[in-house]
């Protein structure tokens, strides 16, 4: 076996971590948050719920980019997040931090129960299933009204902050919220480079020849799962914290769709996509600024021409170029 | 604790309720079988069925039976487009399971978003087909649509089995369903087919919209309930005949319908979404088996 | 010593019968291969052995352990590691970032050791990706270690497969015929590996459908027909075997003429 199929001295290196169109796009994303603190305004609260879609995005490539399974029922988690946090604070007055993470802890148990027997399906069933999930958290938000409160939300959530320090200006929040991702990004980085992270992906690539060399497949599945989860549940934490106030339509079907849209115009299974994707999907949503109709007709026409022309996304654009020049 | 009448009363609506899921459950097995895909849109043919039917009936004031054949094609053409436009390029390039089915659901928010621009988000309703009734028989009340919805299942359930058996078309439907390739190479236009078989399916869905509509009421947003009741029942029935589909559809309508009395009307779909997972749970190929052969 | 032994392991399908009763022993340190027609059922005995499938009767004793009834992963952490007929690569993820997923199970550590990165694990890690470049070294790939693997031709695939399971560092590798669509050039590399694997005291049981290739690198040879087997012995004694000629060789020679 000496055929020299490959000539070029460096071989590219797209397929481990970065590539330099990755990192430029990442490079991006931190000067569109840069320009936002300078000029502030109504970009920042835009820039605001980018980082935190990015939170949730990170935790949903976890399960559907990097493990290659399907969740259409993340919004439950980010659900369990906003709602926790909400009712310990407004109800009983607790720290927001604490009930974050309280609430996180809430999200990953139910993860765990619901993956559990969840995770065995497949397919359309598996896609079925986590669909419902999200439906059902959505409808009970509305239904149980003695702790939900109905459509009418929750009002007043304090913002984030330590002690007696709490952040209220917007243009904090906003760095809080990119110091936030990052830190949640850096995490996501180190789950994936390490043999955790190889066999999600190996799973990703073929079960049977994970399987083959070792790794529990079904375990893997649900630890991913409830990263994804911890992800979502933080994620939904932070709105509450950050907006202030929340109803149930926050965590409906509408923020499976664009969180997805995110995810895909991003790149699904990449590394920096998640971010990108949020950040790019976010500004994008200004374009069509006005009612919020043409906001989810935007997102709905977007994801089809992602899904459709461009089913990688932006991320894997880099890949693309240099494949071409190669050929 | 529920009286009998109140019980048989809820298992008279169950039942119509259940025979338009089973109509839904039929266009889900009908694409299914075709092309391999879960269309998670079907519910939004639904709603898209009473929606045409309401507008031509109040806008231009045509007939009842004539708004209801114009709606129907309608819908199926809004069917064909989703398969022209969506499905088809996915599905030659394919395009992984879940992408697909990301798809249908893009769709159906796309469609909802329009029909709320163009029509309005005002929940609507129009007369039974028949006027008078209801039925009474003791303190039961029979709704005469509910012998249309009855008359109107069973002689599409009829056709469309004429349709699979006799036609030629339906011979070749039936054959890119066992097998795709060996349809391919046979000569028969699997793409073609495939623009069929969403025709159908979506006209069958505008068909239950246009029938459960005087019933109750059609709005944007009914398409979801619709499309994942539809799915739940083509479950129980199995992706198979289409007497499966309608049975299963009024097994899960008379459930329904029976827990609205016990639990209250907004836990209906919370009840049936719940059903929903215990029946992949514990079934997880499918009550009848007929859904595991290509996944 | 038997490394490997299948009592009268039979598998059933609805009524047809794909593996009868087969006893097979596996000496330690040996190459031994499991030839036969398609549809012989061999695939259908190696997805037994590694725990993919279950049995219907009959037992698998590995290592002096019954494991008949044994989940797949633990069979595999017990050193008995498989490939695919069809390359089962892991798309997505580079030559190197391959093997390295070989590694699993003769690593440890989770979500918590990967967040935390202890002295332990970071050592381990730079073991991983070191054994991942010896092997590909081993097998001729480490000038594509960086590339995606999916864009790997089909003969390098192959061996990409075969690095990848022995950085598991397996007592019995299971090759599910690993020289499927290779060209001869190719095999005959591959054939090189496979001896050299063995040589280093890997036992092997083989899976083939190229006659030549297996009565060439084989210690002993049993053969499958119709879930059957049908004789067992050295290469040459396969080769003279009436009922193998008939069964296998026979066939196998007028579909080649």
């Amino acid at each position: 076996m000496t055929s020299p199929a490959i000539t070029s001295a460096k071989p590219a290196k797209f397929a481990s971590r970065f590539d330099r169109f990755q990192v430029g796009l990442l490079g991006l994303a931190a000067l569109a948050v840069a320009g936002t603190l300078v000029y502030g305004g109504y970009l920042l609260t835009v820039m605001q719920l980018a980082m935190i879609y990015g939170v949730f995005c990170i935790g949903l490539n976890f399960f559907m980019g990097y493990t290659g399974q399907a969740s259409f029922g993340q919004n439950a988690f980010a659900c369990i997040g906003g709602y926790g946090s909400a009712i310990l604070c407004v109800q009983y007055g607790w720290e927001p931090i604490l009930a974050l993470v309280a609430s996180m802890a809430i999200a990953g148990v139910f993860a765990l129960i619901i993956g559990y027997p969840t995770l065995r399906l497949r397919g359309h069933y598996l896609a079925m299933a986590t669909f419902s999930l999200g439906l059902i958290t959505y409808d009970i938000t509305i239904q149980w009204t003695a702790v939900t409160q109905g459509y009418m939300g929750y009002a007043g959530i304090p913002p984030l902050g330590i002690g007696s320090f709490t952040i209220d200006s917007e243009r904090w929040k906003l760095v809080a919220l990119a110091l936030l991702l990052g830190f949640g990004f850096w995490l996501s980085l180190r789950m994936r480079d390490s043999r955790f992270g190889r066999g999600l992906r190996a799973i990703s690539g073929s079960e049977n020849g994970a399987a083959a060399l070792g790794v529990r497949v079904p375990r893997f599945k649900l630890i991913a799962f409830i990263i994804a989860a911890l992800y979502a549940s933080a994620a939904g934490s932070l709105f509450a914290h950050t907006v202030g106030f929340i109803s149930p339509e926050v965590y409906g079907p509408q923020m499976a769709v664009m969180t997805f849209t995110m995810l895909f115009v991003g790149g699904v299974g990449t590394i920096v996509g998640p971010i990108i994707g949020a950040v790019v999907t976010s500004l994008l949503q200004e374009v069509v600024r006005g009612s919020g109709h043409f906001q989810d007709i935007a997102y709905a026409v977007v994801l089809l021409a992602t899904l459709i022309y461009a089913p990688k996304g932006l991320s894997a654009l880099g890949a693309l170029f240099r494949r071409k020049k190669e050929a | 604790m529920p009286s009998g009448v109140e019980l048989i009363q809820s298992l008279v609506n169950g039942l119509g309720v259940g025979l338009i899921y089973g109509l839904i459950a039929i266009g889900f097995s009908v694409i299914y079988n075709a092309s391999g895909i879960v269309n998670f849109a079907q519910g939004v043919f639904v709603m898209l069925g009473g929606m045409f039917a309401h507008t031509i009936l109040t806008r231009y004031g045509l007939p009842m039976w004539l708004s209801a054949i114009l709606s129907t094609i309608l819908v199926a053409a809004a069917g064909v487009l989703v398969q022209i436009f969506v499905i088809n390029p996915m599905w030659r390039r394919n395009a992984p399971l879940f992408a697909i089915i990301l798809a249908t659901l893009a769709v159906q928010l796309l469609i909802e978003q329009i029909v709320i621009l163009t029509l309005g988000d005002q929940p609507r309703t129009y007369p039974e087909f028949t006027a008078g009734g209801p039925l009474k028989i003791g303190a039961i009340a029979i709704p005469y649509q509910l012998f249309w919805i009855l008359g109107c299942g069973a002689v599409m359930v009829f056709a469309l089995t004429q349709f699979f058996e006799r036609t030629r078309m339906g011979r070749a439907l039936r054959a890119c369903a066992q097998n795709r390739e060996a349809a391919a190479l046979l000569g028969i236009p699997v793409e073609r087919m495939l623009v069929v078989a969403f025709a159908l399916s979506a006209g069958l869905g505008g068909v239950a919209g246009i029938l459960i509509t005087p019933t109750q009421y059609t709005a944007y947003l009914i398409g979801t309930p619709f499309g994942i009741n539809g799915f739940i029942a083509a479950i129980i029935g199995g992706f198979g005949s289409p007497v499966a589909g309608l049975v299963g559809g009024i097994f899960l309508g008379v459930i329904q319908s029976e827990a609205i009395v016990f639990f209250g009307a907004g836990f209906k779909n919370i009840v049936s979404l719940t059903l929903l997972l215990i029946v992949l749970l514990f079934f997880p190929k499918g009550l009848f088996g007929g859904f595991q052969k290509k996944t | 010593m038997a490394l490997l032994r299948t009592t009268e392991l039979t598998k059933r399908f609805d009524g047809l019968v794909a593996n009868n009763a087969i006893d097979l022993e596996v000496p330690e340190g040996s190459l031994f291969a499991v030839i036969g027609p398609n549809g012989a059922g061999k695939t259908t005995f190696f997805s037994m052995v590694s725990g993919f499938l279950s049995s219907t009767s009959g037992s698998i004793e590995f290592n002096g352990r019954d494991i008949t009834r044994v989940p797949q992963h633990e069979i595999a952490a017990m050193g008995l590691v498989r490939t695919f007929q069809l390359v089962q690569l892991f798309k997505g993820m580079s030559v190197a970032e391959n093997v390295e997923v070989g590694c699993h199970l003769a690593t440890r550590g989770g979500v918590a050791a990967s967040l935390f990165r202890p002295a332990w694990f970071r050592k381990q890690e730079r073991e991983v990706r070191e054994r991942a470049h010896e092997l590909l070294e081993f097998v001729g790939l480490s000038a594509q270690a960086d590339l995606d693997a999916e864009l790997l031709p089909y003969g390098q695939q192959r061996l990409l497969e075969v690095a990848r399971a022995m950085a598991a560092k397996p007592k019995l590798l299971l090759l599910d015929e690993p020289a499927a669509g290779l060209n001869t050039q190719e095999t005959e590399g591959l054939a090189h590996i496979i001896q050299k694997i063995n040589a280093q005291g890997t036992t092997v049981l083989l899976i083939e459908h190229d006659v030549a290739l297996v009565t060439r690198i084989a210690h002993r040879i049993a053969v499958l027909d119709f879930g059957r087997k049908i004789a067992e012995g050295t290469p040459d004694e396969i080769k003279a075997h009436p009922e193998v000629i008939a069964a296998y060789l026979g066939v196998e020679e007028a579909s080649n003429a």
